[in-house]
């Protein structure tokens, strides 16, 4: 998966602040957000994602799959990842 | 599993864009300049300022900065300015008048890959744009755009409406699009620097904005999917009703590195020759909250003839 090449990420105290710069809309991530979209950021795959937030949280991975890739489907649909 | 959040912009630990007006030479005299421009400002940043600021840019991590002027293409350093900041990867724009943008300037900045270049045009005909633009050369304007274009650089066209020009809001549009630029950016002109002087012959009726506005609204009809069309539709009195209660998270620096709250008010909040830009940021969000700011914005609302003040700073630290 690929980040929009205007999207700029910072860390904050809250998580992330998440900036498409070309369309000028800001997203904000709580802290596992801002997980994934490290996770993103290494060029995880989604599986791995789901079995790294998965290990970090000490959940099952099919219990948090289906937020993953719902807010995997909300970067695409917001434009802050390409594919 | 919750992932996204909400937040105040108090909660950021640094802006996420700074707006700087990097001089204030300009080779017009338009009328309808927000910035009084034209004139200099005295003891502007020299070079090593300049850089101490633009390192702390880029520590802080601002995602986005956008440069003005005055003429930003008339600054001595403009090029190493945006060299440092793209080389740290922050997008950038440039705000230019586009006269001093041919074919190699504009590949230049296209081997940069700004987020884009913003181009002022108020006409879709020389003879209008030249009216506003005193000593402005509406060819070397739409010229630069297609030079940008060529070069592969986002290209935008800002258009600013006054009795002289709102009525070819259409024509400029279509021809925006003709030309194959990424967007076309208006509203109500701001009653700010030298517009605020020239507001009895600058602005629009009512009647001239409605139909502005319906012609903009056909425009983005037209254009949707195919060319961004955006028009803020307020002024700049409601602008600042709602700022008062949202403030952005932005800063405007001046040439000779004050930072100022917001265009239309006088408040200044640092200054970068005295303060780090933490500093200032941190002025900047406790500014909002004081009461000499709330009281003269709140006067600001019900007596848009301050807004004249804009340009007369009041420091606030």
């Amino acid at each position: 998966m690929i980040f929009n090449e205007h999207v700029k990420i910072r860390e904050e105290k809250f998580g992330a602040v998440v900036f498409e710069t070309l369309k000028e809309k800001v997203f904000v991530t709580n802290e596992t957000g801002k997980d994934v979209l490290n996770l993103l950021k290494e060029g995880k795959t989604a599986e791995e994602i789901i079995n790294s937030l998965a290990d970090l949280y000490a959940v099952k991975p099919e219990d948090v799959k289906e937020d993953i890739s719902g807010f995997v489907g909300l970067l695409k649909e917001k434009g802050i990842l390409v594919s | 599993m919750d992932f996204t959040g909400s937040i105040d912009f108090k909660d950021l630990e640094a802006p996420l864009f700074i707006a700087w007006q990097i001089n204030s030479e300009c080779n017009l005299g338009c009328l309808h300049c927000c910035e009084e421009a034209g004139h200099s400002i005295p003891n502007e940043m020299n070079k090593k300022e300049i850089f101490s600021f633009l390192g702390q840019i880029v520590d802080l991590s601002i995602p986005y900065v956008a440069l003005s002027g005055g003429e930003p293409m008339l600054h001595p350093h403009l090029f190493k300015i945006c060299e440092f900041l793209r080389k740290h990867n922050t997008s950038l724009k440039v705000e230019t008048n586009g006269e001093f943008i041919d074919e190699s300037v504009a590949a230049r900045i296209g081997r940069l890959k700004f987020r884009s270049v913003q181009i002022s045009l108020d006409g879709a005909t020389a003879s209008t744009h030249e009216k506003l633009r005193l000593s402005g050369d509406w060819n070397k304007a739409v010229s630069a755009c297609r030079f940008l274009i060529k070069a592969g650089v986002n290209t935008e066209i800002v258009f600013v409406p006054t009795k002289f020009n709102i009525h070819e809001i259409g024509q400029l549009i279509d021809l925006a699009y003709s030309l194959g630029v990424y967007g076309v950016y208006t509203g109500k002109t701001m009653r700010i620097g030298r517009a605020a002087q020239n507001w009895d012959i600058l602005c629009p009726s009512e009647q001239e904005y409605e139909k502005f506005f319906a012609t903009l609204n056909e425009k983005v009809a037209q254009y949707d999917g195919k060319m961004k069309v955006y028009y803020y539709p307020y002024d700049v009195v409601e602008e600042l009703k709602y700022r008062i209660q949202y403030p952005s998270a932005s800063l405007l620096v001046l040439p000779n590195g004050k930072v100022k709250l917001i265009g239309p008010l006088p408040f200044i909040c640092g200054d970068l020759r005295k303060q780090s830009l933490s500093e200032i940021w941190e002025n900047y969000k406790e500014s909002w909250s004081n009461p000499k700011v709330i009281e003269f914005a709140q006067k600001v609302v019900s007596e848009p003839k301050l807004l004249a003040e804009a340009n007369k700073w009041v420091e606030l630290f």
